[in-house]
């Protein structure tokens, strides 16, 4: 089940602050939660949406590496413009929603259609 | 130029964590046992015990720097020192509007005690100290040095509230010209782990909460004199 991220930023209330035609080509096949940046390196996994709170400069780094094409920042926590230019040259999405990660997730999990893993 | 025995990360009473037993006397006495030159006092978020603790270290030989340990927003730890009362606590009064006024639960946290040069309590610190000021890592570094003093993360090999925990690596920033390592920190492994850190001078310290582990830390640096303006000439220069 692949995510259809333009629609998913409808649901979520949120707005794509990294203009870009490329948005409906960035294929989402799960998520991941986190605001420790060792932990996402570590732990996150390519093509998952990841949803967080951190908002310093190398989240962007930490994307590129892990794989991540698009971040949503919970709670409309916007992060500063040299964010947003590092995430363009990166070509990772940048998305801005006023839910708190917990909704968001329970979000994606629904659209993703994804059970509980044990 | 000297060698200086350095422990510039340890606790006071003050620090919820702290233990009831790191009054002034109690410290110096520990610092002189284990020949520290200088140390400095690096509470949670606060320097109120700091100028306690510089006048009872001076008696004793002791430069002690008025320092603090700062949470950043991002949760990650950074040593600021200062070495003039009158800037310190500048800085400490806009650090202290920048904690979040949350009160501190001491069944919960622990004591925060203010002391004075007699050891006798002054008040207890109501806002809980145990907590993040809502200043990012930049501004913290840069308000540091805008104020004259030296700031550098704490315990960057430590798996929580360092800046390798929190932001996965060591971001460019010319305000970083030195990392805090923990007193059992083995370097060549850390180095290994983490090349980058190989950039910066390593300062080792205690982050001493009992009276037993002050000096288990530290860090012999060669300089004229303890003061801001020398720790900022030398870690400059090894960059």
């Amino acid at each position: 089940m692949k995510l259809d991220l333009v629609k998913f930023t409808e649901i979520i209330q949120g707005e794509l602050i990294t203009p870009s035609d490329e948005m409906e080509n960035i294929a989402i096949t799960g998520g991941y939660v986190s605001d420790l940046l060792s932990d996402v390196m570590g732990n996150a996994k390519d093509g998952q949406l990841w949803i967080t709170i951190m908002r310093h400069l190398n989240v962007i780094a930490v994307a590129s590496l892990a794989g991540i094409p698009a971040i949503v920042f919970a709670r409309n926590l916007k992060p500063e413009a040299a964010i947003i230019d590092k995430a363009q040259q990166e070509g990772i999405a940048l998305i801005v929603s006023p839910l708190t990660t917990f909704e968001i997730s329970g979000l994606l999990y629904r659209e993703l259609k994804l059970e509980p893993t044990s | 130029m000297r060698q200086w025995k350095c422990d510039l990360h340890i606790h006071s009473v003050l620090s919820p964590c702290g233990s009831l037993e790191m009054s002034p006397t109690a410290v110096i006495k520990r610092a002189c046992e284990e020949k520290l030159d200088v140390i400095a006092i690096t509470d949670h978020n606060t320097m109120a015990n700091s100028s306690v603790f510089h006048r009872v270290a001076e008696k004793a030989g002791i430069f002690c720097f008025w320092g603090v340990e700062i949470q950043t927003m991002e949760e990650i730890h950074v040593i600021g020192l200062f070495d003039d009362e009158e800037k310190a606590m500048s800085f400490d009064r806009e650090l202290y509007e920048a904690l979040p006024p949350i009160p501190n639960d001491p069944d919960y946290f622990g004591d925060q005690v203010v002391v004075d040069d007699e050891e006798n309590i002054v008040r207890c610190e109501e806002k809980a100290l145990l907590n993040s000021v809502m200043w990012d890592l930049d501004q913290t570094l840069q308000s540091i040095d805008d104020h004259g003093g030296f700031g550098f993360p704490a315990h960057v090999n430590a798996t929580t509230y360092s800046l390798i925990s929190q932001l996965g690596f060591i971001p460019p920033n010319p305000l970083i010209k030195a990392l805090g390592i923990t007193a059992k920190c083995n370097d060549d492994e850390f180095l290994a782990a983490f090349p980058m850190a190989a950039r910066y001078p390593l300062i080792r310290n205690s982050d001493a909460h009992y009276l037993k582990d002050i000096g288990s830390g530290f860090t012999v640096i060669d300089m004229e004199e303890p003061s801001i303006a020398e720790l900022k000439r030398i870690y400059a220069a090894n960059k």
